[in-house]
């Protein structure tokens, strides 16, 4: 029983031989594979090797821009306006995170975003992905607590302004890249931005560096610091009292410039709106512009200014001279009226300024011997000139040619009409009479700071003679009649200081519907009159509630050119207000 | 009643601590000594493509304590069961079967994990167990006492026989099939052929198998069978640039990564591909990309020639085994390892398309590990314990 057992187990003849066989044909079809892999083994790692090594090289390598630090922006004391620091980008990998709900509502307390909206982010098959940008180290020191996975962070900087929307017109904001998009941001770029440094490295897929293979690191340089001729006290005095006009008035927007005439150097330069460089995107597009630099208008009456001034230096009147001003004035084209209907007046030169009368202001420009004298003036001035700030989205205003003048444009010219300036540039012709007649190029920025410490003061640039100084003083007597009893803004006059200005309340272009609607108030003032070490210029665009440059402009200079007259510690001089007559024949 | 007296004399020999030396100088070394070398070389591997990831977040060594622990496990399981006559487990194939079959049906439930699309582990205690490891070589030992039963006056097994077997093969593949986890499943029905064909049967049968399952795989695409995850690893297999980030980005980047080794490769652990974690599943179904990039042609090759060599060896004890049954068992084990290994190399050389195996020994992976080494210890003890007068 058994042997047959052992016999039948060794099974032998047929059966085996087709077994053997099939063993057979299986080892055949072994070493047949395994033949066709070595080949293919040998075709990938000796064939096509150096070219799959030197894809797999072009994959790996990678080029990460090192942010520089970028500059600060500080006031004329050093305070700082604007600076960089250290931040974190909170970023997940999707494939990561674990339970994204919980993940987000972990998380939106902390980063101050909507829970739902953030799962949102943390849902899909993306390796990196934004979270939120930019948040503060202790930001992120709370969220990596939470040791959530899934949620990373990388280096990066974060632009912060110390004191909010202060001086945001002037500063302007950046964008997400750190880079300069609007306001002394963007015009000084090239100064406060540095130079990205580079890391060319070989990353592995997640991105990082693969440890023990090398690379290459270009340096950051860091930015320079921007030191500004802002006062931060004054711009925020004058930020407040715009504000405040621009809201009672009800205006489209209003500005405030303060000037020192002796350098051209702008102490403060305020709009209402104003834009919050933390945040830009809180206001409309239109509201983030500097609008004392961007925006023209007609001058009005402060325009009278220039035609004076050329006509005291041409010495074709004198404040004395005696002008019978008729109720109406014909001329080619057109007949031109005062503000306020009058019979036939007897007013000195001092009195058509000072009552700011268009028909004897045009009847002085007449005076002149040739139109082109009065255009040379204009240029001298800067008015359609650059200013030299280099703002971003400056505006140089228009200034017709002689060549290309009509009919009217010369009388219109002579009393503040037909042309366009910025604010800016007509506080700087006031600046101009203030300084003895010399124009100073308008400056924004002292100076900078290299990254070791060495502080490098703007060279200043020269001034432009446009009007003696005899004539620029004649000037200044005459301006102070405007804010005296007879004038059209006592409401500027300030307790212990002589002050000179004038008020311009001139109809406003509007492109819209070209035509003339609505006004354009201002008051540009100088302080102290006899020495002046300010010029305040003020102005309202559109205002709905008022619409006299006197009424509107004058308050907003008193409180501005008080607080920095206090401020320069200025001597106060009581009581020598100075009086030529306006009227004669009487 | 004699061979029931002869059954019981030789269990008392086998006692006997003579015969169990005798038992150990007759395994075959050569196939344990290149095992082992696959799973050493398999732990330097892990190492090398997990310290980077691993060193993140502590200890760069985990996953290669993990494969040399895997590695342990197995070597035991191996004793063992080169200690287990094969007539036992010969004898107790069916609860073997009905125990791993068990746990595919676990799988499914919610014991089960999900990875890479396919739902394969359990969780047991803090351990995940891949049933479908085990039941690889329950199927083999199953089928192989089924198709050598009864073959006492007989050239061929019995029809019935061959139909039962495939009815028993069918419910685990099917299982299997609803993870989804088609690579296992191709590696259990080429297993099974293998089997089939060793064992003898009219070359009709062979052609109607092959015939139907070429006949299933037009079916299986006919119907949209398929999931989502193995259409696009097809896809990406017929066209490999189609989309370079999303499918066939595993194996361009395996690709690169071997090619990047060149002839000598870039020594051990400077493999940059690797440190740069390109390769996804590298630890695992991608671990060939290692030795490629790392040890080169020449060192890659020594993986294929100890697979080489083990399937060889397996063969060659096949061809010798004194009865039916061990040679089905062999030609089942050789079969598993050769086609496992063609499957997984195949598609790190972009020579297959990408089906989820683990490369024998190499991969990390515990129930792969502990399956080959109890698959190497029956096949041992079966060829160890043959009658003096075979040996």
């Amino acid at each position: 029983m058994s042997q047959l057992l052992e016999s039948a187990i060794h099974d032998s003849g047929k059966f085996r031989k087709k077994s053997v066989g099939r063993l057979t044909f299986a080892a055949f079809i072994v070493f047949g594979v395994f033949l066709i892999y070595a080949i293919q083994l040998f075709k990938i790692q000796a064939v096509d090797a150096s070219e799959l090594a030197q894809e797999g090289f072009e994959a790996r390598i990678r080029e990460v821009v090192v942010p520089a630090m970028r500059g600060s922006i500080t006031d004329v004391n050093g305070i700082v306006l604007a600076t960089t620091v250290p931040a974190f980008n909170v970023t997940a990998d999707q494939t990561k995170v674990i339970k994204p709900k919980e993940t987000a509502k972990l998380l939106a307390p902390i980063l101050k975003l909507d829970s739902s909206e953030l799962a949102s982010k943390l849902v899909g098959e993306k390796k990196f992905t934004f979270v939120a940008r930019a948040v503060t180290p202790q930001v992120w020191a709370a969220v990596a607590e939470l040791e959530l996975p899934g949620i990373f962070s990388e280096k990066t900087t974060r632009r912060v302004y110390p004191y909010g929307d202060l001086a945001g017109n002037i500063l302007g904001f950046t964008g997400i890249d750190g880079h300069g998009l609007e306001g002394l941001e963007s015009s000084l770029e090239s100064q406060l931005g540095g130079k990205d440094g580079l890391m060319i490295f070989e990353g592995g897929a997640a991105g990082r560096k693969i440890p023990a293979t090398d690379s290459r690191t270009e340096q950051a340089v860091s930015g320079n610091g921007a030191r500004l001729s802002i006062d931060r006290d004054l711009q925020y005095i004058a930020q407040q009292a715009i504000a405040q006009k621009v809201k009672e008035a009800n205006a489209a927007w209003g500005t405030v410039v303060v000037l020192e005439p002796s350098t051209g150097r702008v102490l403060a330069m305020a709009t209402a709106p104003t834009v919050n460089p933390a945040d830009p995107g809180a206001i409309n597009k239109d509201s983030r512009k500097n609008v004392a630099v961007t925006d023209v208008f007609e001058p009005g009456s402060t325009g009278k200014l220039l035609t004076f001034a050329a006509a005291l230096e041409e010495k074709v009147i004198t404040p004395l001279s005696k002008l019978t001003i008729p109720p109406t004035l014909k001329r080619p084209g057109k007949v031109f009226k005062d503000h306020s209907p009058h019979g036939t007046l007897k007013l000195t030169a001092n009195g058509v300024l000072a009552q700011s009368s268009n028909i004897g202001t045009i009847m002085i420009a007449e005076k002149l011997p040739k139109e082109e004298i009065l255009y040379d003036y204009f240029v001298k001035f800067g008015i359609g000139q650059p200013t030299g700030l280099n703002f971003s989205g400056e505006s140089n205003g228009l200034l017709r040619k002689p060549s290309d003048w009509s009919q009217t444009t010369y009388p219109t010219m002579a009393f503040g009409q037909g042309y366009s300036i910025t604010s800016l540039q007509m506080a700087s012709v006031f600046a101009t009479i203030a300084n003895d007649g010399v124009r100073m190029p308008v400056s924004i920025v002292d100076g900078f700071t290299q990254g070791d410490g060495t502080f490098i003061p703007t060279s200043p640039k020269p001034g432009i003679r446009v009007v003696s100084a005899e004539t620029a003083s004649t000037l200044r007597l005459m301006l102070e009649s405007v804010v005296g009893p007879d004038g059209t803004a006592p409401t500027a006059q300030i307790n212990g200081y002589r002050v000179a200005g004038k008020t311009g309340t001139a109809q406003r272009a509007d492109s819209a519907c070209g035509c003339y609607q609505g006004f354009t108030a201002s008051f540009i003032g100088m302080a102290p009159a006899n020495n002046p070490q300010i010029v305040v210029a003020v102005t309202l665009q559109d205002p709905k509630n008022g619409r006299y440059g006197g009424v509107l402009g004058g308050p907003v200079f008193k409180e501005v050119a008080t607080f920095a007259l206090q401020k320069m510690r200025a001597m106060p001089q009581p009581g020598k207000i100075a009086k030529i007559p306006t009227t004669w024949g009487k | 009643m004699s061979g029931a007296v002869r059954d019981a004399s030789h269990v008392w020999r086998r006692l006997s601590v003579s015969s169990r030396i005798r038992t150990y100088r007759r395994y075959d070394y050569v196939l344990v000594a290149a095992a082992l070398c696959l799973s050493l070389l398999g732990a330097v591997l892990v190492w090398s493509s997990t310290r980077v990831s691993a060193g993140n977040s502590g200890d760069p060594l985990t996953f290669f304590k993990k494969h040399l622990i895997n590695l342990l496990i197995g070597l035991v399981l191996c004793l063992i069961a080169s200690r287990i006559s094969h007539r036992l487990v010969r004898a107790y194939a069916p609860i073997l079967y009905l125990l791993s079959v068990a746990g595919l049906l676990a799988v499914l439930t919610g014991l089960g994990v999900t990875n890479n699309g396919a739902q394969s582990w359990i969780q047991v205690s803090g351990f995940t167990l891949q049933p479908s490891e085990f039941v690889k070589i329950a199927i083999i030992v199953i089928c192989a006492t089924l198709l050598a039963e009864k073959r006492d006056a007989e050239n061929r097994p019995a029809n019935i026989m061959i139909l039962i077997s495939l009815l028993v093969a069918a419910v685990p593949v099917l299982l299997i099939l609803a993870q989804p986890d088609l690579g296992t499943v191709l590696m259990i029905l080429s297993t099974l052929l293998a089997i089939i064909a060793i064992s003898g049967v009219s070359k009709w049968w062979l052609i109607g198998l092959v015939g139907s399952a070429v006949a299933s795989v037009f079916l299986v695409f006919g119907l949209g069978l398929l999931a989502q995850h193995q259409i696009d690893r097809f896809t990406a297999f017929l066209n490999p640039n189609a989309d370079p980030l999303g499918v066939s980005y595993n194996v361009n980047q395996a690709e690169i990564a071997i090619g990047s080794g060149g002839l000598f490769g870039n020594g051990l652990f400077q493999g940059t591909q690797t440190a740069g974690q390109f390769v996804p599943e590298q630890r695992t179904d991608f671990i060939f990309s290692v030795a490629g990039e790392e040890l080169g042609f020449f060192g890659s090759s020594m993986i294929l020639l100890l697979l080489l060599l083990i399937v060889w060896r397996l063969m060659a004890i096949a061809n010798r085994a004194e009865d039916l049954f061990g040679r089905l068992v062999a030609i089942g084990v050789a079969s598993w390892i050769g086609f496992q290994s063609f499957q997984n190399i195949g598609m790190n050389l972009e020579l297959l398309p990408v089906t989820g195996v683990p490369l024998p020994f190499v991969s990390l992976g515990g129930s792969s590990m502990m399956a080959l080494w109890i698959g190497i210890g029956v096949i041992l003890n079966l060829d160890a314990t043959k009658s003096n007068r075979q040996g």
